[in-house]
């Protein structure tokens, strides 16, 4: 008995190919040609001029910079992110509602204004702009002020990975290990952090990578001081404005190969750790 | 101490698990530094206006069109997200073809790629001498450092919200809902378009509200591209960089309230629209 | 106007689901498919239903090479074991569906569509529960309003894949009940899946036991149970 038509659940193959077609195609312009012409323009004129463009000390002072900024950033809010969940998940409070909305904040706030809360209360004519000015201390317009921008726009990423992860996982391996007289540390690292890790590892992955590539709140805070207080992204803003077009692409290339690293990883982790990761509703 | 204080800090914890006085206490001092603390001046400075002049700050002509492009275009670019982003969901979950997974992966990409990178891409390539901005030149169709530049980097990145809700809901519909459909006698567009459609809907709500939350706070992706020009293709991010440089501090935080009232609109709309959807369960 | 099945076959891949199942129904019979998981009982029902095609074999009802038609056209109601509501549509809108659906000079008016609604909820004991969703519905609730959402397109073919299996027991005895007195006041064709032989004895005029892909014995419940053909009918019965 041959199949003559479809099943009840099969769109019909018309339908299919131009489905499929707007649908690649769209993805095609919108997503991969931006791509494609970034590594473009930065290998124009061949690996060494592109790596000659990396050298430069501005250009490295930059890397350097975003570095020491998600070097910071990245290990205190996974930290934060690891204590948030687990008095999140592990205990019953009132407030809890409040305090989830509260980390959820950033994601919904402009870069800029997250720069601006910051220029607000350490600017010249912000809260502490005086005092610290007298005593010499510089915040904004100085690493200090990365970092923080930094801190407060990937802070919520591990949270919110790990308190659906952990609030699926339940409190009842903490539980026994409690009655058999672990105190909360020993509970952490050997019950909690194996169930956890590559919850974990994910949600660091995506803090590091917003965290080297944020720019708009990094812009407000950092007073763009060639060579000292650029990050990569800003950097790059610096080069484009000065019509240095290969030097801007290049260092680019360089931010989008990270993100393409970033999203091979994030595959490759939801790909074989599908169940440990928290389910369903995230992305 | 009062009995309430007793019961909300009892003088024993009366927690099963140790360690919720040390993760409550650093989760709060983080947030209360980090977050509550800055807000609060955030929310405070504008107030050294009095109500008129905070009116004045964000009633001017400039300040007004400034909003209107950001709310204005992130809801058009919401729109075009949510319609190619269903299609695409449904192209994702629904076909098998070769490439399937790196096209899957490749969606998260403005997610992933800094908003300056995307920023200086997009503008180069819609340039009148760009690859597409010359293509689109030939129709008279200039797109880079006018308002369609802003909508055009607004749709880049927000496509993934559209694309990522809908798209579990999708898969968790199952086949059957359709299978019932075609016994009762409906063609395949009519259960598309009276049951899976409908299904959808709730999600589709929901990523075009976090798509136009997105877009309307955008910043490094758009400022490249849109030209900039005040009160024509300049976004509100961008006036309140300005301001700032013009140490006009009080109305860049009038207008960073603005926004950040809307940004929490958004999110109670959300959590209204994560409710409603629920209860049709 | 009996229902034929003549050698149903059907693999997924390299596993045979159906490996040649043939029975013959009267018209306005009611045939129950028994067996444990695994049996093919499943497979043959959404054969029948157009939901899955058979590799060979052949289906004859109603004077119709059933089998050569989608299943949109076929007029089999089908009920699901976990219900297939349209979640989005209230109670009255799943039953009057299949009505809607129709070409506009095989539809009903409005009218019409919502006296039959009326008279199904009526049928199935549901009435007053018209502008409910499915959400707000126990599952024995939820069940009757998919089987008067089958019954409304006056199908030629009911089919139910265990549709009790969800639920508990005295709701299933009372629903297998109202199962069968729908049935004879309708004279539907009727074909049941369920791998509970208490219910398959309970409510079907004729049963079928499958294993394997196969139909071991076929025949009216009383014949099944005294006269076991094979040792796994003799042990599936008895267990």
């Amino acid at each position: 008995m041959k199949k003559r038509f479809l099943k009840p659940t099969e769109d019909p193959l018309w339908f299919r190919l131009f489905l499929g077609a707007v649908a690649i195609a769209f993805i095609a312009i919108l997503l991969l040609l931006p791509l494609a012409l970034v590594f473009k323009e930065a290998f124009a004129n061949g690996i060494g001029a592109f790596w000659t463009a990396i050298k430069e000390p501005d250009t490295l002072a930059s890397v350097r910079l975003s570095l020491i900024a998600a070097g910071i950033a990245v290990p205190l809010n996974m930290v934060f992110g690891i204590a948030a969940a687990w008095c999140i998940t592990k205990y019953d409070f009132p407030g809890k509602t409040f305090l989830v909305t509260l980390i959820d904040l950033p994601f919904s706030v402009s870069p800029v204004v997250a720069g601006l809360i910051y220029v607000l209360v350490f600017g010249a004519q912000g809260w502490f702009g005086r005092s610290l000015a007298d005593n010499n201390i510089h915040i904004l317009f100085a690493v200090p002020g990365i970092v923080l921008a930094t801190i407060f726009v990937t802070f919520p990423f591990v949270a919110r990975e790990l308190i659906p992860l952990m609030a699926d996982q339940g409190r009842d391996e903490e539980e026994a290990a409690a009655t058999l007289g672990a105190t909360g540390f020993q509970t952490f690292l050997r019950v909690t952090l194996p169930n956890i890790k590559w919850g974990l590892l994910y949600g660091v992955l995506l803090c590091n990578a917003r965290a080297l590539g944020e720019f708009g709140a990094v812009s407000v805070v950092s007073g763009h001081i060639r060579g000292v207080t650029n990050t990569m992204p800003l950097h790059v803003q610096l080069l484009y404005d000065n019509y240095d077009y290969p030097g801007a692409f290049t260092v680019a290339a360089l931010l989008a190969m990270l993100a393409l690293l970033t999203l091979a990883l994030k595959s490759l982790l939801e790909w074989r750790y599908a169940d440990e990761l928290a389910a369903a509703h995230r992305h | 101490m009062s009995a309430i204080g007793l019961k909300l800090f009892p003088l024993r914890s009366r927690h099963v698990l140790p360690g919720f006085r040390l993760s409550l206490g650093f989760t709060l001092f983080y947030l209360t530094s980090l977050v509550l603390i800055p807000l609060l001046a955030l929310v405070i400075r504008p107030m050294e206006l009095g109500p008129s002049g905070f009116w004045a700050a964000i009633s001017t002509p400039r300040v007004l069109a400034s909003l209107r492009l950001s709310f204005g275009m992130a809801l058009a670019a919401a729109v075009i997200d949510s319609f190619f982003g269903v299609i695409i969901a449904w192209v994702l979950v629904r076909y098998r073809f070769p490439g399937k997974g790196f096209l899957d992966a490749v969606i998260d990409l403005p997610f992933a790629l800094p908003t300056a990178v995307a920023g200086i891409a997009l503008s180069t390539l819609y340039a009148p001498n760009g690859w597409i901005g010359s293509v689109l030149a030939e129709y008279g169709i200039r797109v880079a450092y006018t308002p369609y530049g802003v909508l055009v980097a607004m749709v880049f990145i927000s496509l993934p919200f559209t694309v990522r809700t809908v798209q579990p809901v999708m898969a968790e519909l199952g086949l059957e809902v359709e299978e019932a459909a075609a016994t009762l006698g409906a063609t395949r567009l009519q259960t598309l378009a009276r049951v899976v459609l409908p299904m959808l809907w709730p999600a589709v709500l929901t990523g075009m509200a976090m798509a136009f939350a997105r877009a309307a706070g955008e910043y490094g992706s758009i400022i490249f591209i849109a030209g900039n020009i005040p009160a024509v293709s300049e976004i509100a991010p961008l006036l309140i960089i300005t301001k700032l440089e013009q140490y006009d501090y009080a109305g860049a935080a009038a207008i960073g309230v603005v926004m950040l009232a809307a940004s929490f609109v958004m999110l109670l709309a959300l959590n209204g629209l994560q409710s409603w959807a629920a209860k049709r369960r | 106007m009996s229902l034929t099945v003549d050698s149903v076959a059907k693999k997924f891949g390299r596993f045979p689901a159906l490996n040649g199942a043939s029975f013959v129904a009267p018209q306005g019979g009611f045939v129950s498919l028994l067996g444990p998981s695994g049996s093919g009982k499943t497979t043959l029902l959404r054969i029948l239903g157009g939901l899955e095609f058979a590799d060979s074999g052949s289906v004859r009802f109603a004077d119709l090479n059933w089998l050569d038609m989608p299943a949109r056209t076929r007029n089999a109601g089908f009920v699901f074991q976990q219900y297939a509501l349209f979640k989005h549509m209230t109670v009255a809108d799943n039953i009057a569906f299949g009505l809607k659906v129709r070409p506009r000079n095989r539809r009903p008016s409005s009218a019409d569509i919502h006296k039959r609604v009326t008279e199904l909820l009526d049928l199935v004991q549901l009435s007053g529960l018209e502008a409910r969703y499915p959400s707000q519905l126990s599952g024995g609730q939820r069940q009757r309003v998919a089987l008067a959402r089958a019954l409304a397109i006056e199908p030629r073919m009911l089919l139910l894949d265990e549709p009790f299996g969800a639920l508990d027991a005295k709701v299933r005895k009372e629903l297998r009940t109202d199962l069968r007195r729908i049935h004879d006041h309708a004279g539907v064709t009727t074909v049941f899946v369920t791998h509970d032989q208490e219910e398959a004895f309970a409510v079907a005029d004729l049963v079928a036991v499958m294993k394997d892909g196969r139909i071991e014995q076929y025949g009216a419940p009383a014949d099944v149970r005294r006269n076991p053909k094979t040792a796994f009918v003799s042990e599936f019965l008895s267990a």
